[in-house]
């Protein structure tokens, strides 16, 4: 007789029920702390309109820390959704969004753009976002030819690629020698402080159908953890899937990518994290990616901000340090 | 009763011009030519720039001055003021919290998207861009008047122009410019080309800048150093003085270098010299001690 | 005659590797059948063209007598299940939930399992006796109980066709003829038709019903165990010594591999 366990459809709502709570106090608790102090009290009252509409903290709430907190759920949520379905997709669990090129890409573009004088929005995220597309497309093109050994191809591909365009970095760094050295290396760690409420609302526009898009083929996802071949047989078209979730991934990271920057690690260690706790039901690590990698990067941003005497952390740093100890933690705490 | 409507009509065009006069004070042109409307008698001022703070104290307007960028070291008094981040990477909520009715900011340098989300907020910017000596003397001028300091500014110009003046009378007294090598890099060795305040500087101080050309900050390996035969090296830099003892060991181990064998290597205050602001006069007189120290006796 | 599969001048080629050539053959309904044959014969390739993994070139295929073409691959999926040579061993799921997603070809995008979708993985867990191991991971089963959780995974899709590719190739003796005999209950009591590639011989005597030789990616013989394997035919095919004879357990041939020492003596 089989033991009962709860429906799929209870542990979804279960989990993104939980992760929407956690998501709404880290951003809560994130517009609350800053450079300028607040507090969570004041936040609730400028949320609930209860607060002079004219106040700094007003303004300081609204415009700068809601629009940063939207922004780091977004791009927490990408580039955690981006890993898990390159995991999924490349069968390799030490896949991570930028490894199809898209980090060397969008770098290269991304410095183009700042050495020829464009600001960061709209000219150096278009060039930005045309160099990962670029490289993306050259992988695509250059391990068009196997099949068999297709997900290993890319795999090489892309870190061959990035190799080589991290050399190119480093040059085109070594020969800047004026403030345009700041701005490089600023979008090479990662930005997020320049969050403005309208270009968070057009990256959500983008984003959210991605969001969607992938959910709808998580099912999908988890028959292709069964190899390629099994997958089809159970009924997918292997090849309309593939392309669908590896178009849809590259879009959703270079656009994120684009607009502010590189911060790795996220998209490496939240599918991990969250696979040990949720499972490997792609139908649950989805909207926990979502939901789960924004919350995280809410609260790494918030550290990144609030913890050294002056200035701010790359976020990076923080996600690394946090992510790297957490998943050893649970690593260990799951093994039987 | 033509006289009374006459009377009338000129005493409404005159208040209708002082009105007018009132309202055009608000508005001002930059230097990038931005239509920036500045309050009358700013009574919360930041300052985006270490060298528009050094400007704002030359002025005696300190006491408009709410807060600064983190470098902002001179005079030491501004230290104290409470600080929105580094010139590079303004702190835009630190800024909006402090209130600011005006903030002056500088083009080579601030970030572009900080200041158009100011403007955004509501928070007037006017941006200078200081590109050569002159400029620096009109951005004085222009920061003067917005602060309501014209005749400060005036007086802190002649000053500054007199001295300058006389930099120049005394090296008409000599038709030579010894080669200066000017290090602002030490590893890798770089110099000042032509579009910089220093090139300016040294050729005001009758010198000759060994690094002229378009590159504003050319790299050198050691041998075209040598090559160019220096006959005055000065170094500057954030170093400390430890730094520059093992600099100028260094160099004195090429005694073909003019500057060594007559031990011509000196060590500056690199804020005199990159920073646009009117200590730049202290930096050339510095220089023309430094290059032709006999005008001087 | 109601043919499960009929395939009918089948060719395949990899590039320049002619792989299948002209290939006709027809498998009856509720037949075990069973393809033996060399390495490189393109066992393996027909068996991916049968489950609508690769796309035939050259020839016509129709199961259950629609040409394969016709088939969405959800529909082909409802009709055939494979097993391929190598099961994905490190599929992170539990056992109950592996089994499910062979219930796939029936669900919608997000296969949200219902009532019928949880009955069905029971039986079919309950007739390959793997239904205690319910919440198990998979990589903690042995290998006999690995494959037996894929195989009722395969039952679930409801197939009246299923292919497997070389399924004892790894197993020993007393898993072998469990899996083997499992086939055998799939036949009788579902009326599955069974395709098999296998490369022991004496398992496709023992339990075909149809057995296919294949060589170079022709067909040499088709037909009953005792049709085609006589040791005249599996000596041209597979060069090597081979002794045939009748089984002691009566019914079907006996091949015995025939030793070096052995072929000394004999000259």
């Amino acid at each position: 007789m089989t033991a009962k366990t709860p429906s799929i459809i209870a542990r979804l709502i279960w989990v993104v029920c939980l992760l929407l709570v956690i998501l709404f106090a880290a951003m809560i608790i994130g517009s609350a702390m800053g450079s300028s102090g607040g507090g969570i009290i004041s936040v609730l009252q400028v949320i609930s309109g209860k607060s002079d509409p004219n106040s700094i903290l007003h303004t300081i709430i609204w415009r700068i820390r809601l629009p940063r907190v939207l922004l780091s759920a977004l791009v927490g949520a990408t580039l955690s959704l981006g890993g898990l379905v390159f995991q999924a997709l490349l069968r390799n669990l030490l896949a991570e969004p930028y490894i199809l090129g898209i980090s060397g890409g969008s770098a290269i573009g991304a410095i183009a753009g700042i050495l020829l004088g464009f600001t960061r929005f709209p000219g150096v995220s278009l060039t930005a976002f045309i160099g990962s597309i670029v490289t993306l497309v050259l992988i695509l093109v250059m391990t068009s030819g196997q099949s068999v050994l297709k997900k290993e191809s890319l795999l090489l591909s892309g870190v061959m690629v990035n190799a080589f365009c991290s050399s190119v970095i480093m040059f085109l760094v070594s020969i800047t020698q004026d403030s345009r050295l700041h701005n490089i290396i600023f979008w090479l760690m990662g930005d997020l402080s320049t969050a403005d409420i309208r270009q968070v609302g057009l990256l959500a526009g983008m984003l959210l159908p991605c969001f969607i898009l992938i959910f709808r083929h998580s099912h999908a996802m988890n028959l292709l953890l069964m190899g390629k071949e099994m997958a089809q047989s159970s009924g997918i078209n292997i090849k309309v899937v593939t392309i669908t979730l590896l178009v849809t991934s590259s879009f959703m990271v270079s656009v994120t990518v684009s607009y502010c920057g590189l911060i790795g690690f996220v998209g490496l260690v939240m599918p991990h994290l969250l696979r040990l706790i949720f499972g490997p039901d792609h139908r649950i690590l989805v909207p926990a990616c979502i939901l789960g990698g924004g919350s995280y990067l809410v609260i790494c941003d918030l550290l990144a901000r609030t913890l050294p005497e002056q200035g701010e952390m790359p976020a990076g740093v923080i996600t690394a340090l946090i992510g790297a100890p957490l998943f050893i933690l649970l690593l260990k705490r799951s093994e039987p | 009763m033509k006289k009374t409507v006459i009377i009338l009509w000129f005493s409404f065009l005159a208040l209708f011009m002082c009105l007018m006069a009132r309202v055009a004070a608000g508005t001002y042109v930059d230097q990038l030519e931005r239509q920036v409307t500045v309050p009358d008698d700013p009574q919360r001022l930041i300052s985006l720039a270490p060298s528009i703070t050094e400007i704002i104290y030359a002025l005696e307007q300190e006491n408009r001055l709410k807060g600064v960028t983190r470098y902002s070291d001179f005079p030491t008094a501004a230290t104290k003021l409470p600080k929105v981040g580094s010139y590079v990477r303004l702190d835009l909520e630190r800024i909006v919290a402090l209130n600011p009715d005006l903030c002056i900011a500088i083009k080579d340098g601030n970030p572009k998207e900080i200041i158009d989300r100011l403007e955004s907020l509501k928070i007037p910017v006017y941006v200078v861009n200081p590109r050569n000596l002159n400029t620096v003397l009109e951005t004085i001028r222009e920061v003067g008047k917005i602060l309501n300091a014209g005749d400060k500014a005036e007086n802190l110009l002649t000053n500054l122009h007199t001295r300058i003046q006389r930099v120049k009378s005394l090296i008409t007294q000599d038709t030579y410019r010894p080669g200066v090598f000017f290090q602002i890099g030490i590893s890798p060795i770089v110099s000042v080309g032509t579009d910089t305040f220093l090139h300016e500087l040294i050729v005001l101080a009758g010198g000759k800048n060994l690094a002229d050309g378009k590159t504003p900050y050319p790299r050198f390996s050691r041998e075209q150093v040598l090559a160019l035969t220096p006959e005055i090296f000065i170094v500057t830099s954030m170093a400390r003085q430890a730094v520059f003892e093992q600099v100028k060991a260094e160099w004195r181990r090429w005694p073909s270098m003019p500057a060594v064998r007559n031990d011509r290597i000196f060590l500056v205050d690199s804020n005199l010299f990159d920073r646009p602001s009117p200590r730049l006069v202290d930096g050339l007189e510095l220089l023309i001690k430094l290059i032709h120290p006999e005008l001087l006796k | 005659m109601n043919p499960a599969i009929t395939a009918s001048n089948l060719s395949h080629s990899f590039g320049n590797r002619h792989v299948l050539r002209h290939l006709s053959f027809s498998v009856e309904k509720g037949n075990f059948f069973i393809i033996i044959g060399p390495n490189g014969s393109g066992k393996t390739t027909l068996m991916k063209l049968m489950a609508g993994i690769l796309k035939h070139q050259k020839g016509q295929l129709s199961i259950l007598g629609h040409p394969k073409r016709s088939y969405t691959p959800k529909a082909l999926a409802r009709a055939v299940a494979f097993l391929p040579q190598r099961l994905p061993l490190d599929l992170p799921f539990k056992v109950g939930e592996a089994v499910l997603l062979g219930r796939a070809p029936y669900q919608g995008a997000l296969g949200f399992e219902r009532q019928r979708d949880l009955e069905i993985a029971n039986q079919a867990m309950q007739f390959t006796e793997v239904d205690h191991l319910n919440n198990l991971n998979i990589g903690q089963l042995s290998g006999g109980e690995q494959q037996r959780v894929f195989i009722a995974r395969a039952i679930c899709q409801e197939p009246e066709i299923m292919l497997l590719d070389e399924p004892t190739a790894s197993l020993d003796l007393a898993h072998q003829v469990k899996v083997m005999d499992l086939m055998e209950k799939l036949k009788l009591e579902k009326c599955i038709t069974v395709i098999m590639v296998s490369h022991d011989v004496n398992l496709a005597a023992m339990y075909g019903d149809q057995v296919l030789l294949l060589k170079n990616g022709e067909v040499v013989c088709i037909g009953t165990p005792s049709e085609v394997l006589s040791f005249r035919k599996l000596e041209e095919t597979y060069a090597c010594k081979l002794l045939v004879d009748e089984s002691p357990l009566g019914g079907f041939p006996r091949v015995t591999l025939v030793p070096g020492r052995f072929m000394d003596s004999e000259n």
